[in-house]
């Protein structure tokens, strides 16, 4: 889920990139120095996780997790989520320089929408977790795609069939990465459950 | 289809034209493969010390004579330009401009190639999408195909395709000129100059560094998973084994990173890597940027004036 270069129109791609450093610098100031470790270590698995591959059908879809991020740092989220888009685009160049900003936006976005969401409805017991889990990592796919198809939209009429095509084919991803993250948040509730608090990463309460 | 000029071709057109397309692609992986293979090193135990970001930082170029700061503020400036213009034509003088600084910069050529293979996918999408379907307008040509007279091919869209990826070219050619051209730390250090936050230049570091460890160990566990029968199918099952994998991935690389970092912090570490990092001005420096923002400006006036942006 990465929009290019030359795609989005100046003014867009502009904004975007303006919006998303004044969300970043918020989201730097949540973060404690003491965990940057942890931060640095969700930003390379949020790229490692986009060269795992799962199956479906005949074809394959890699996993995007911003939900997971979000779950896992609440407000340093974003930071992570812009930090692993920029690496995906200085090595491998997935996404762009100049579009930076808008793909912060369309992941990080949601993926402090997710955070905030599992850090309120979490509960205690491991059921409600990987309930909640799986609806965050779901829902931020989700919410990423329809971001992903406005943005493209934003071209004007002749861009419609691509955004609509960008968030079709989002759409199987989405159950994937609900499922995904599920199983991943009641694996980690059962072997290290102090990596789904959030509370020295500046809580979401 | 309102006032569009209509223009029918046989179908055997637009076979023949895919066949090219396809074909070239192939081609242009072929080639690759065939200039990685020279780059290929012996197997040997992999050297963690080595970032790859920054292979050629030794050469003495003039963009690695170049302060890094005004490189990066020149270079994203003028990748900014480019992509405001809007005529296929700006975009194919703005990759001449890109090739140009590879060449400039004496980069091995296959490096950036790669880049540019690894946006085709996505930009092969375009390709096939946007003719099909832009919104045609009076002024417009489509292309009709006997059999597929329902799918009438937009030349417009066709043109928006072209102008996006050959932007996207011109962006992804500046991007080891770029960075390829000062050692990472250096590059880090000129962006704490110009303002981002130390913690983040720090994150960047950090984070670099231990993506390669992950990657590793991701693609250990990947091998143990699979001498132990696992297949990945389309079931519940193989999600679960994949979550419990992100899980373990999770689990490992935060011990690791927990026990490096206290390792770090126990030698002294305070939040920045000392590192000796002279940074002196010269008049090249302004002018180099300069000329690099006044190039960009050119362009988008004459894609903007002369070509009417399309």
């Amino acid at each position: 889920m990465h929009i290019s270069d030359g795609v989005l129109p100046i003014s867009v791609a502009l904004g975007s990139g303006v919006a998303s450093l004044a969300v970043a610098a918020w989201s730097v100031r949540q973060t404690d120095a003491d965990d940057l470790p942890k931060v640095a270590v969700v930003t390379a698995s949020f790229f490692v996780s986009s060269l795992i591959h799962v199956p479906l059908g005949p074809t394959s879809v890699h996993l995007l997790i911003p939900g997971l991020v979000g779950v896992l740092l609440g407000r340093s989220a974003f930071l992570a989520i812009l930090l692993g888009l920029l690496l995906q685009s200085l090595l491998f160049q997935f996404g762009g320089l100049t579009a930076l900003g808008a793909n912060a936006l369309l992941m990080g976005v949601p993926a402090l929408a997710c955070g905030l969401l599992f850090s309120k409805l979490r509960g205690t017991t491991q059921r409600q977790h990987v309930i909640v889990g799986g609806l965050a990592g779901g829902g931020g796919t989700l919410a990423s795609a329809v971001l992903l198809a406005l943005l493209l939209a934003s071209g004007g009429e002749d861009f419609f069939g691509v955004a609509k095509l960008a968030l079709l084919s989002h759409l199987p991803v989405f159950v994937v990465e609900g499922l995904v993250s599920a199983f991943t948040v009641s694996f980690l509730f059962r072997v290290k459950p102090e990596l789904l608090r959030q509370q020295r990463l500046g809580a979401l309460s | 289809m309102g006032g569009a000029e209509l223009i029918h071709l046989p179908l055997p057109v637009l076979l023949g034209a895919l066949l090219v397309l396809a074909g070239c692609w192939l081609l242009a992986l072929k080639m690759l493969k065939l200039a990685l293979a020279g780059e290929q090193e012996p197997q040997q135990e992999r050297d963690w010390s080595v970032p790859v970001i920054d292979a050629a930082a030794g050469g003495s170029s003039i963009f690695h004579r170049w302060d890094v700061r005004f490189k990066l503020v020149a270079l994203l400036g003028f990748a900014f330009l480019v992509v405001a213009t809007r005529s296929p034509w700006s975009a194919l003088v703005a990759i001449c401009l890109s090739f140009s600084a590879v060449l400039l910069a004496g980069l091995p050529l296959a490096r950036s190639m790669r880049r540019l293979l690894a946006m085709s996918g996505f930009l092969a999408m375009f390709l096939l999408i946007m003719p099909l379907t832009a919104v045609p307008r009076p002024a417009d040509t489509l292309l009709v195909f006997s059999g597929l007279e329902y799918l009438p091919f937009n030349l417009r869209g066709l043109q928006l395709a072209l102008a996006i990826i050959g932007k996207a070219c011109a962006v992804a050619l500046l991007m080891e000129p770029l960075l390829a051209t000062a050692s990472l730390p250096r590059t880090i250090e000129g962006l704490t100059r110009l303002g981002v936050p130390e913690k983040v230049g720090q994150m960047i570091l950090l984070a670099h560094r231990y993506l390669f460890v992950f990657l590793e160990e991701a693609r250990r566990m990947a091998t143990g998973m699979q001498v132990r029968g696992f297949r990945r199918r389309t079931s519940i099952a193989t999600l679960q084994v994949m979550g419990n994998y992100l899980g373990m991935l999770f689990v490992r690389s935060f011990e690791r990173t927990h026990r490096v970092y206290d390792a770090m912090q126990s030698r002294g570490y305070q939040g920045r890597f000392p590192a000796p990092a002279y940074f002196a001005v010269s008049v090249s420096d302004w002018l180099l940027a300069a000329s690099w923002l006044l190039l960009g400006l050119a362009l988008l006036l004459f894609d903007r004036l002369w070509l009417g942006g399309v």
